[in-house]
């Protein structure tokens, strides 16, 4: 009788859970696929690269490139958790920086006279966000798949910021803008450089220091405080806010969202514009910081978002993501798709068989996680 | 007899050149359990559909507590006191058991969208609230696709009542659950009945569950009631005959035979 358990203390749902350790329920987290890929990939670059990767200018680079990628994932992140996808964000980084690139140098349109770093940015930024609405409005209602639609978007901005260069600019490149960064503080928000006093600490702990003995690196590309204000936005947003519950339910089962009152088609159109912004503050990192546009920009940049999602955990089915999955998401890809310049005996096509076997991964991973949550619905 | 809480008057639904619902009438009373029943098709969900916002009708009147109303959308609804819960349930498997209690009316400090979420206190309500209609859920942060089919009625149920619902619409509720869980349904249903001030609509193909729980029917047929009374005046009738919409058990046993 000694094995039997007592009837006498009725057994409550609650004692069903078994209590995890902490490391246990760490592990349960739709960010560690991502987490350890991202330090099995530092790890190893550091390593090839002898340290170069993460010297003073090697991680400046670096994080460059991880902060672009990082801001346009964000925004296919939190419309891959409202089950939507943007196909147009690498050809709405070319609009813009097409748009900004040409005002600058040809004056804002209708003849209201020459422009300035913020009216440029701004009057862009009203045109992205119109297209955003646009993109939105027509997948809510028409219920086509954003897919498509966004694909259509994706030839035709490519194609129309060509046109314009052409028609306008005569060629398809704009180069030796005036350094506005130097004479603009707005300029110098978007294209400067931020987090100054890292690199002058490490200056002063006996770093950074160049051949002529002076301080070598100042300061990081702005696009990394971008990224990071941006990252976090969307994470209090979305774990923390009433709209984030929306987003989540928007994707998950979007008519029981919509039975229960929540906007959805708001929520959509919203999202759509997040992402339109998230590719203009990268168009706007891009021309401030080099002076130079160019119609191509951006090209592929749409499927890298989207890759880096998935990679960061997010479900290509919706309802479920995490922003900080992305960021850890970010880093893998820039560090990746930067390795060539710290490790020249490698071959940069590596990259994208890199960023296929990882993709693919991943899938498989967040699928069995999906199944977990479920239940195995 | 007293008011009805909800009258029914005349309903027509048409979806383009079908009609779904043909001139409806239904009363329904506070602290009854009223069973709609009917065959496949016969027009419940939708009927349950335009109570709750969802669709619009064609032309007919609602009524709640004498005064028309019209709703628009499912907040309307919702607001004059019509708690849905949906044969699809209307829940986010993927989101914790919590988002979902809150879904919509989320509790947050700070502006409107973007105000901060509250989650303890909703934690706490959600808990208290399950508990109440009798499961205990171990942690409600737990998500939704992992709940059984009968704690994920109870949930759905608790939430409708929590947010203030005089009436308690219930689709289906123990349609693909286990015998064990449509008995916690059933109790659930029968719990909330004895408070008294909430009146439910119950819609349901077991016409052993009705006969259980149901104080007064409507039998649905082809977009028509063809058949209503309390408990008491349908002692004698064959339930089956008017579920099976209006035809005698054995004439469809003789379609069977023939097929
Ligand atoms: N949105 C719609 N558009 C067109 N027809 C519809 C629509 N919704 C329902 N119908 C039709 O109306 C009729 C009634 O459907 P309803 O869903 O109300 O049936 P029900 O009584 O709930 O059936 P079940 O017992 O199978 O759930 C069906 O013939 C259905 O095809
Ligand atoms: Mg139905």
């Amino acid at each position: 009788m000694a094995a039997q358990p007592s009837l006498s203390v009725p057994r409550r749902e609650a004692d069903r859970l078994a209590a995890g350790g902490r490391l246990a329920t760490l592990a349960r987290r739709p960010e560690v696929g991502a987490f350890v890929v991202m330090v099995v990939v530092v790890v190893a670059i550091a390593v090839a690269s002898n340290g170069q990767a993460f010297n003073a200018l090697g991680l400046k680079n670096n994080l460059s490139i991880i902060a672009q990628f990082g801001i346009i994932a964000i925004g296919a992140t939190l419309l891959m958790i409202a089950r939507e996808y943007d196909l147009s964000i690498g050809s709405m980084i070319g609009f813009a920086g097409m748009s900004m690139a040409m005002m600058l140098k040809w004056g804002l349109p209708f003849g209201l006279g020459p422009a300035t770093p913020a009216s440029a940015f701004f009057l862009t930024l009203a045109m992205t966000l119109a297209l955003g609405w646009l993109i939105g409005t027509i997948v809510v209602r028409s219920g086509l798949s954003s897919f498509i639609v966004t694909l259509s978007f994706l030839f035709f901005l490519r194609g129309l910021t060509e046109v314009c260069f052409r028609e306008i600019n005569g060629s398809t490149q704009i180069s030796g803008l005036p350094d506005f960064k130097e004479t603009s503080t707005f300029a110098y928000i978007f294209g400067g450089e931020t987090f100054g006093w890292f690199y002058d600490l490490w200056f002063l702990l006996g770093g950074n220091v160049n051949r002529a003995g002076n301080q070598w690196v100042t300061g990081f590309d702005a696009r990394v405080a971008w990224w990071i204000v941006v990252a976090l936005l969307a994470w209090l947003v979305l774990s923390r806010t009433q709209v984030g519950n929306w987003i989540y339910a928007t994707g998950d089962n979007r008519e029981a969202a919509r039975a229960n009152g929540v906007p959805v088609d708001k929520v959509r159109i919203g999202l759509f514009m997040v992402s339109a912004l998230c590719a203009t503050i990268f168009a706007a990192c891009q021309v401030f910081e080099t002076n130079t546009a160019d119609a191509a920009k951006g090209n592929l940049k749409e499927l890298e978002a989207i890759a880096i999602a998935v990679v960061g955990g997010t479900l290509m089915t919706g309802g479920y993501g995490s922003i900080l999955g992305v960021v850890f998401g970010a880093v893998t890809f820039g560090l990746v798709a930067n390795a060539v310049f710290f490790i020249p005996a490698i071959d940069g096509s590596y990259y994208r068989v890199f960023v296929g076997v990882v993709l693919l991964a991943a899938v498989f991973l967040n699928e069995r996680v999906r199944k977990r949550i479920t239940g195995g619905l | 007899m007293a008011e009805p809480l909800i009258r029914i008057e005349g309903l027509v639904k048409r979806f383009g050149p079908f009609t779904a619902l043909d001139g409806v009438d239904i009363d329904i009373y506070r602290g009854e359990v009223h069973a709609l029943l009917g065959d496949n098709g016969a027009g419940k969900s939708t009927l349950i559909k335009i109570l709750s916002g969802v669709h619009q009708p064609t032309a007919g009147r609602i009524l709640i507590e004498g005064k028309e109303v019209h709703f628009r959308s499912p907040r309307d609804a919702t607001a004059a006191g019509i708690g849905t819960v949906y044969q699809d349930l209307a829940l986010n498997p993927l989101m914790s058991v919590t988002r979902n209690f809150f879904l919509g009316r989320e509790l947050y400090r700070g502006p409107p969208a973007f105000g901060l979420l509250d989650m303890k206190t909703m934690d706490a309500i959600t808990r208290e609230e399950m508990r109440k209609i009798g499961i205990d859920i171990a942690d409600p942060s737990q998500a939704v696709g992992t709940l059984s089919g009968g704690q994920r009625q109870t949930l759905a149920i608790a939430r409708a009542i929590h947010f203030g619902a005089k009436v308690l619409i219930l689709d289906e509720p123990t349609s693909a659950l286990g015998q064990k869980q449509q008995m916690e349904v059933l109790k659930t249903i029968v719990r909330v009945r004895r408070r008294g001030d909430v009146a439910i609509v119950l819609i349901t193909h077991n016409e052993v569950h009705a006969k259980l729980v149901a104080d007064r029917f409507t039998f649905l047929a082809l977009g028509q009631v063809i058949g209503r009374g309390t408990r008491s005046d349908l002692e004698h009738e064959d339930i089956r005959d008017l579920m099976a919409g209006g035809r005698p058990i054995g004439d469809l046993a003789r379609e069977l035979a023939a097929a």
